[in-house]
């Protein structure tokens, strides 16, 4: 997988910061996350379940419930503000702007209305389109998706069609507008192998042939090394660590990146032992640690720094690969203290 | 058909264990054993019980209920005469019912814990929670009494006088609308609440959508089904007649006719009315699964 670090940048985040109100007080999920998508990248965020992978994005489209979220930073699509949109813009970015693709392909389609009209009202929504093209273009992304029989298919219910089915479903309807920018919210976790393969290497075509640019939020490590051409590396709602997917996956310079490599198995030497964990569990975002997010389960943990000073992104290792900077969080020093 | 025979060896095993003797509360005072005896005889009820029941669900298969011991009218013919009244009531109170709760529901969902929220929910107990008579009075003296609008009572068909008819229809359908649109106002608030956090609902939004259709598309189609079940049993309720709200705007519908044929042992008129109650019920839960059927296409098949 080459970088494509040519093209121009299509997203920028910049101090990224969600609050929300919860029972148990407020919670901090996404605490000053910056990075960039440029078109036709693709650029994997990873992390533990409730590092503020998900929350971040929704975040970005106004998906979160305004009632209990509070979003503050930056985020420009093609030079547009996104944060301060008005409604009616920001549903017309929602589409051909950007395309989501959800977590759980058995909850994220309507269940009462057939596949053909969940992707016909999300055409139809964004121009002047006759019901018979919209079909006709529906057929299209189906068949695209690799769906078979999509004509068939259309005029069927969600509970027709196994998970796998459903997820094509929804990445069709992700799709259906071209998005400049495609989020993939876990998009292939719930499928099985071959299935995940096909859907990667459609959008692999995607982002070739249309330049798409590509966030994909996963905890596999695979897929990343598979399609990805950066990685981010989110903790505690912080981004620990980014860079080219060789710098980030061989020369980890966070502790925490190196402890979710360390929990990788290895088939060349999975015949013995157990696999490394990472000891303790994520912070509770109601109640994060001063200091280094990571420091209470740190196996390096020794500046004093650590617990009191939030360590900066800064430029680590081999430093810049074809323009693309290693960046990591933490205070302990080049290609880590080990 | 097997239900129904159940529901009718139930009623009839029910109405025959009450205490009393019809023929003897018809006579009163002027009892002579001669004259019991003949009317015992007439009436059928010197046969043996499960006797008396065969040839009682002999006849109403055929659709002959019987003849009242009261009236000496036959009761179907009876049951034909107050139905107008019922189903007017019935489906006027329905409509008051949902043209409150589906409304104040939504609103409530849509801002929960909101001002607007808390009063419906206030309103809706003090609806579920006041006794129905009660609220009648005191719509009767408003009304009817201080403002003199509408009159206090009564039932006048459709088909005679349409002015008055609704006049008279008004109060006794909003006192009863009222209670009913209060347990569904819960209803649609939770469900309407359920679908608007379901996944799908954020699918929706982040293909586009204008939130006018995401909202009709996705959340209220969505809360049909919970709002379906329960209207239908509110709908049996009010069908099998609400007898203190007939009692208190003298409706003469089918609760009022029940209660008459209780308190004079009136054995036919009571076993037909319950057994109508009986297929109205099935009835309405036929319509409500055909609805389902309609509506949920995971239920088809």
């Amino acid at each position: 997988m080459t970088a494509t670090a040519a093209g121009e940048p299509l997203l920028e985040v910049e101090d990224l910061r969600v609050r929300l109100r919860t029972p148990r007080g407020p919670a901090s999920v996404v605490n000053g996350l910056s990075y960039s998508v440029r078109r036709g990248e693709t650029v994997a965020v990873v992390g533990e379940s409730g590092s503020g992978k998900s929350v971040s994005v929704l975040a970005l489209l106004g998906l979160l419930p305004a009632r209990v979220a509070t979003v503050t930073g930056a985020a420009r699509l093609d030079g547009e503000d996104l944060l301060g949109m008005s409604p009616e813009r920001l549903r017309q970015v929602r589409g051909p702007g950007v395309g989501m693709v959800f977590q759980d392909p058995m909850t994220s389609l309507n269940p009462v209305l057939t596949i053909g009209r969940q992707l016909v009202e999300g055409i139809r929504a964004h121009g002047e389109v006759s019901k018979a093209e919209a079909r006709e273009r529906a057929a299209g992304l189906l068949t695209e998706v690799g769906l078979p029989d999509p004509e068939r298919a259309l005029d069927r219910y969600p509970h027709e069609l196994s998970g796998g089915m459903r997820q094509r479903v929804v990445i069709a309807i992700a799709l259906s507008n071209s998005p400049s920018l495609l989020i993939a919210d876990e998009a292939t976790t719930a499928l099985d192998v071959t299935v995940q393969a096909q859907i990667l290497d459609l959008v692999e075509k995607l982002r070739t042939d249309h330049g798409t640019g590509v966030i994909w939020i996963t905890h596999d490590l695979g897929v990343v090394a598979g399609i990805a051409d950066r990685v981010l590396v989110m903790y505690g709602g912080r981004c620990v660590e980014d860079g080219t997917v060789d710098d980030v996956l061989e020369r980890p310079a966070h502790p925490y990146t190196r402890g979710l490599l360390g929990a990788l198995p290895d088939l060349a030497t999975a015949d013995e032992g157990e696999l490394a964990t990472i000891p303790g569990t994520p912070p509770a975002p109601t109640d994060l640690p001063t200091g280094c997010v990571f420091w209470p389960r740190c196996p390096v943990r020794g500046d004093a720094r650590c617990e009191t000073e939030q360590p900066p992104l800064q430029v680590v290792g081999a430093g810049v690969t074809k323009g693309l900077p290693h960046r990591a969080a933490t205070w302990c020093g080049e290609g880590g203290a080990r | 058909m097997v239900v129904l025979a159940g529901v009718s060896v139930i009623v009839f095993a029910l109405v025959h264990l009450v205490p009393g003797d019809p023929i003897r509360l018809a006579l009163g005072t002027r009892f002579d054993q001669a004259t019991y005896d003949a009317l015992r005889a007439r009436s059928g009820l010197d046969q043996p019980l499960v006797e008396q029941f065969f040839g009682w669900f002999g006849r109403a298969l055929g659709g002959d209920l019987g003849v009242s011991f009261r009236s000496g009218e036959t009761v179907t013919s009876l049951i034909a005469e107050r139905l107008p009244a019922t189903l007017t009531l019935a489906f006027a109170s329905i409509l008051v019912a949902l043209l409150i709760a589906v409304p104040l529901g939504t609103i409530s969902a849509l801002r929960p814990r909101s001002f607007v929220d808390r009063v419906a929910t206030v309103l809706s107990q003090i609806g579920i929670s006041v006794p129905e008579f009660w609220m009648a009075i005191v719509l009767i003296l408003v009304f009817a009494g201080t403002l003199g609008w509408l009159p206090s009572g009564g039932y006048v068909p459709l088909t005679e006088d349409p002015g008055a008819w609704a006049q008279r229809l008004l109060l006794p359908a909003v006192v009863t609308g009222v209670v009913s649109g209060s347990v569904i106002t819960r209803f649609v608030r939770s469900s309407v609440l359920e679908a608007l956090g379901a996944d799908h609902v954020r699918t929706a939004q982040a293909k586009g959508l204008p939130q006018r259709q995401v909202f009709t598309w996705h959340v209220l189609r969505n809360a049909l089904l919970p709002l379906v079940t329960v209207t239908g049993v509110q709908l049996a309720y009010l069908l099998s007649g609400v007898v203190v709200v007939e009692i208190v705007f003298s409706w003469p519908g089918l609760g009022q006719l029940a209660l008459q044929a209780v308190q004079a042992r009136d054995y036919p008129v009571l076993q037909g009315a319950i057994l109508l109650f009986a297929v109205v019920f099935l009835l309405i839960n036929l319509v409500v699964d055909l609805l389902y059927t309609a509506i949920d296409p995971r239920i088809r098949r």
